[in-house]
Parts: C-alpha cells; structure tokens; sequence
C-alpha cells in the first residue's frame, strides 16, 4: 500500500486528523448511547473511517456527496462541523438538519451534503441528479454517490450507472462494501461483482477500504479522470463494519473476522506517517489533543442547545 | 387509437386569445424555459418528435428538453438532485400510471426532502404526468391517482381543468421552492378556453367557481369540472359548482362557505372512491359544517375496480354528464331534512 513519494506528509496529516475526528465521535456514541440522549438509531461508521476519508481529500466544498444512512464518516469527512452533527444526535434545534433528520438525514448545502437517505440505494440517483446540475450549468465539480454492498442488489444501481454513463456525468460510484447487508453476506444478496457491472458503464477502481492511503491514491486517480473527462467512474472499497448494523454492539457474526488492531484504518495510518517518517508521535498526539477538545467543546454545544419547539407541530 | 373522436370534450366558450389546453401547458414551459435558464424538462421519451402529445413541442429552448431511459424511480431521484443543486427541473411521465415505478423517490424523497432537513432545502421540482382513460387501455393505462399521491405530507397536487389554469398552475409550479405534482387529464389536451398572452400565475389552493346556483354544490377536480359544468349548462341545473383547481392544499373556505349555503354537497371525481379525495371533501364538511349536510352529500367516483378495458364498461366506469346531470337533479329535488347524511 505504502506509496509514500505519492502522498505529501501534510496529506497525510489531514487524513489522519479527519479519520481521528470520526473515530472519536463514535467512541463518545458508545459511551452515552445507552442512556438514549441520542433518540436516534445510528449506524456507526467504526472500521470504516478510511473510505469516506479517503475519497473527500480529493473534493471541494462545492463537490456533492450523496450519502446513505451509515452518514457520520461521510458528512464529517466532507466538512460537516462536528457540533452541528452532535446536535443533530442529541435532537436539538441547531442540529445540521434541526433536529428533524436524526443521524441518518444530515444536511450541509455549504459543504456539498444536500441531504442523505436512509431508503437503501435511492441516494445513488441523487448524486448523478447533483453531476446533471453540474453539466446543464457548465460548472466544475463532481458529484459522489457512496452506497454499501447492499444498495448493489436494487434497480436504481443499475439505472443510475446507465443514465450516468449515457449523458456522460461527472459523478463518482463509491461502494464502501462492508459485505453485509444488514446480517446478510453479501455471497447471499449480490450474485455478480459489482465492479464488473460497473465496469460496462465506465471505468473502475479499487482500494482497500481499511487503507486510507489506498483509497487516497485510488480516488485521486478516479476523481482525475472525472474531472479531465466530465464522465463517470466507480472505486470499489471493501472494508469492515465492526459494529451491528444500527446500534452499539459490536459485530458477532460467525463469518466474519475482524482483528481490531490489523484491520484498524487509523492504526495503519499512524504506522505509515510514523515508518516514513511523515510526523512524530507528537504530532500525531497533538492532532488527538486537539480533537478531543474540539469534541469536548461540540458535546458541551450540543447539550446546551434547544429542543425543537413542539408547537411546530400544531395545525 | 382513435383519439379524435373524443378527444376534445365540451368545453368553456369565453372571449380573448384562444388556446388549447395543450398548447397553454407548451407556452407556460417554453415562457419559463425563456424566463430561466434554470428551467429545463426530462422524462422518457419527453425529446421525440410527438413532445408529449404536443405539449412540449417547438420550445425555444431544445437543448433543455431531455430524454431519459426508462427508469422512472431513478430518474425522479436525478430529477430531485438536480432541483437541489441548483436547477429547476420539470419530471415527464406521458402517464400517471408509470408514476408508481417511481414510488419510493416520490413518497420517501421527493414528498419527504423539505421536512426531513428542517425546511431548509430548497425542493424546486415539478413532476407532470398525463392522467385519464384511453380507448380500452385497460387498468394500467386509465388511472387518476390524485387522492393517492395528494395522501403524501410534503407534496403539493394540482389538477387544472381550463386552459388558462393549466398555463397559470404550471407557472406557478415552475416557481415554487418545494414539489409539485401536476397532473393534467389527457380528455382536456384539445379544449380551448381564453388564455392571456402574457406570463401569470394562478396561486396553489385557491379553487374558483364555474357556475353559481343556490340549492346544491358540486365539488370536482379536473375533467370532472368540466363534465359537472356540461350537465349544469345542459340541464340548467341551479348548482354552485366549484373547481378547486389543487387537489392539495384544498380551499377548504370555498367549500365550506358554500355548501353551509345550499345545504347540499356531490363531489364529482374522477378517482378511486375509498381514501380518496371525494371522501377528503366530505370528511372536511362532516368536521367543519355538518350542520349544512341536513339535505345530504355524496360522492360520485370511479367504482373500487381497476379499469376494465371492453368500451361497454369503460364507459359506465367512468362517470359522464349525463349521469351527473340525474344525480345532481335527484339531489336537489330531495327536501332538506329527508334522507339526512346519505
């Protein structure tokens, strides 16, 4: 995995810094979870940071990422502030979506989120609708669908590829493919390779998904070639869901094997920046420090915030 | 398919510029096309030669006239990405009944979209859709829809039955930050009415009167409108009848100011009768009036079967003037107090 001559250490850095961010909002989840502040069911992106991470290093604000209901490591990969999400999962009204969303529906015009779905698949057509814009409007920028393995087995996968590909769109297929759908593996719910599907609408990448190097360097020769060509690409990620589905479980099912050390994006990460000699440990300290107050600082936020007033519901 | 031999259905004589209904629809997108370069339509086969039975033909503007797959669920979905990214999209469908194939973005996106993010998205979609039965075109080709989808928090449903409404509706439509669904009977594509020149807009829930009388109201959408005004001028009935022009939001004072003066209420729809908005019109009444039911109210709908396709029973399945004409008559002629709330 390890190109170091392709990836500067500030690069590296931000990868790491955003990766941590997501990994410390999902442990601060598991720690209050249970005592239901958070009235929403979340589906915790834990072992997944690397993919969304990866991808959004190579996209600008105005870039469109349509995301699913797995949403926290994509929206805060993309920009969204860490506060407004909080406020989001604790149900007040300074929430990304003001309160009206929960942890699935997040909503941040300003860096490109203009909303999310938790209907599996349908987002997928709603990030080539954002690459339409782009193209009808004569602006540059690209457009990203991310979907699970899942979202593979629906009809809108296969339309959206056909229709991006004959109107030549400038939108990114990303399947982050954590190889379940729900408790099912995905031998029992998708029947072909999705990349090969892909592959007859345009060209295709892979990445490993536990590897945010691997996906930088991957999304940044796909997102290039969008860019030169204004026409659609698909990168392939596998990677490991370490959680259950929804909720703060962690993942027992037989068939899967997850080393939380080997598997673990951010340790891969560190491992790398340290090994290259791309930062110190402590930088990579400081980089924690500083999010952990940032987080401190976003819960206290958060809390401090006003519920919805409930006669918004009143006819 | 012979549509020539009913395609052109009684219609409104009125002074001024006279267009077709079609044609009213054509000039309202090829004026917003013109006014906003935002503006522009999609749906399957929406680019051939026949430009969706003439309504989009000819538009200034043919480079925002595209062609689509047939892939109504993701192309509603582009459609929406699209209106919030920035443009202003009008969605196709040649008919209503391809709309279920898109059922999950309409009823968990698009309907949803405005809501679920607090209000603050911007939502500027229009879908249209032809409604209405063909020539033995049988259940999947015949269908209105409009109470199913009107059922839908979050989508605006609009219903023109006059030329003049079609153009001013659609513009509005076109303008509104937030989804419309406008749907345009296929019976009404040929009537000709007075339709101004200029652009105007015609707001969503202000229904109007076609016919003012004291002793019954009718209330009725679309094509129903203009076959309940047939039988009132035919048989000179003494009716209020209101168009209310948007199925949703309804005008629920024009109903009910009325009705709370003759005392007697007949929805006309041309939809399925259970759940829908016939019954929508009289549980509003039933709530908001029911002293004013004493004389009766009752609806006049499709019966609950789908569409069958043999002439002798499309037909009687749809419901005419003449068979409006008789109950309206029954109607009028009982005496207020007998036979209450039948």
């Amino acid at each position: 995995m390890m190109e170091n001559a392709q990836i500067k250490p500030a690069e590296g850095l931000d990868l790491y810094e955003r990766m941590l961010r997501i990994r410390l909002l999902s442990e601060h989840i598991l720690e209050v979870y249970r005592d239901d502040v958070m009235e929403t069911p979340v589906h915790l992106t834990l072992g997944q940071e690397a993919v969304a991470v990866g991808v959004c290093a190579h996209l600008r604000d105005e870039d469109v990422l349509s995301l699913g209901h797995r949403t926290h490591a994509g929206a805060l990969a993309k920009g969204l502030p860490l506060k407004s999400l909080l406020a989001e999962l604790y149900g007040r009204s300074t929430g990304c979506s003001g309160s009206y969303g929960g942890s699935m529906h997040v909503y941040d015009p300003e860096h490109g989120i203009h909303g999310s779905s938790a209907i599996v698949g349908g987002n997928i057509a709603l990030g080539v609708g954002a690459a339409l814009s782009f193209k009808l409007q004569s602006k540059e920028g690209v457009a990203v669908s991310m979907f699970g393995d899942g979202a593979c087995d629906a009809g809108v996968f296969w339309e959206s590829m056909n229709y991006a590909a004959l109107a030549g769109l400038p939108v990114l297929f990303l399947l982050e493919d954590n190889q379940l759908s729900n408790v099912m593996p995905k031998s029992k719910h998708l029947y072909p390779d999705p990349r090969a599907i892909a592959a007859n609408f345009m060209p295709t990448y892979f990445a490993d998904g536990t590897d945010a190097i691997s996906v930088f360097l991957s999304a940044k020769e796909a997102i290039s070639e969008i860019r030169r060509t204004g026409r659609p690409a698909f990168l392939h990620c596998p990677t490991k869901r370490w959680m259950k589905h929804q909720g703060v479980e962690e993942e027992d099912l037989p068939f899967i094997h997850i080393d939380r050390e080997k598997d673990c994006p951010i340790q891969k990460l560190e491992s790398f920046l340290l090994g290259a000699r791309m930062a110190t440990p402590g930088e990579l300290k400081q980089v924690r420090a500083h999010l952990e107050e940032e987080l401190e600082a976003a819960i206290h936020y958060a809390r401090q915030s006003p519920y919805p007033p409930v006669q918004a519901l009143e006819v | 398919m012979p549509w020539s031999r009913f395609e052109k259905q009684w219609s409104i004589q009125e002074e001024g510029r006279i267009l077709s209904y079609k044609d009213a629809l054509r000039e309202a997108i090829d004026q917003a096309m013109c006014l906003d370069p935002k503006v522009f339509a999609i749906g399957l086969d929406a680019d051939d030669c026949y430009g969706v039975y003439g309504s989009m033909l000819n538009l200034s503007h043919p480079e925002r006239v595209l062609g689509t797959p047939i892939s109504e669920n993701a192309m509603t979905g582009v459609a929406l990405g699209a209106a919030l990214t920035g443009m202003r999209p009008i969605h196709i469908h040649m008919r209503v009944d391809f709309l279920p194939v898109a059922m999950d973005q309409i009823t968990n996106y698009v309907s949803k979209w405005k809501a679920m993010f607090g209000g603050k998205p911007k939502v500027p979609l229009v879908i249209r859709a032809v409604v209405g039965r063909g020539w033995g075109c049988g259940a999947q080709h015949s269908q209105t829809l409009h109470g199913m989808f009107a059922h839908l928090p979050g989508l605006s449903v609009v219903t023109p039955a006059t030329p003049r409404d079609a153009k001013g509706l659609l513009l509005q439509a076109i303008a509104l930050d937030e989804p419309v669904l406008f749907l345009e009977h296929r019976w009404l594509y040929k009537n000709e009415g007075a339709v101004p020149e200029e652009m105007y807009t015609i707001p969503l829930g202000k229904g109007q009167y076609l016919r003012r009388g004291d002793s019954l109201t009718i209330v009725a959408p679309s094509l129903a409108a203009i076959h309940s005004l047939q039988a009132c001028e035919e048989h000179d009935l003494d009716v209020d009848l209101i168009d209310p022009r948007t199925i949703k939001p309804l005008d629920r004072e024009l109903i009910l100011d009325s009705v709370r003066r003759t005392g007697r209420l007949l929805v006309v729809d041309y939809d399925s009768p259970v759940c829908g908005f016939a019954s929508e019109v009289l549980a509003l009444v039933a709530e908001e009036a029911p002293e004013a039911l004493l004389a009766g109210a009752q609806k006049m709908t499709f019966p609950d079967v789908p569409m069958p396709a043999s002439g002798v029973l499309e037909r009687r399945y749809y419901p005419d003037p003449d068979r409006i004409a008789a109950k309206a008559k029954a109607m009028i002629s009982r005496v207020k107090g007998e036979g209450a709330l039948v």
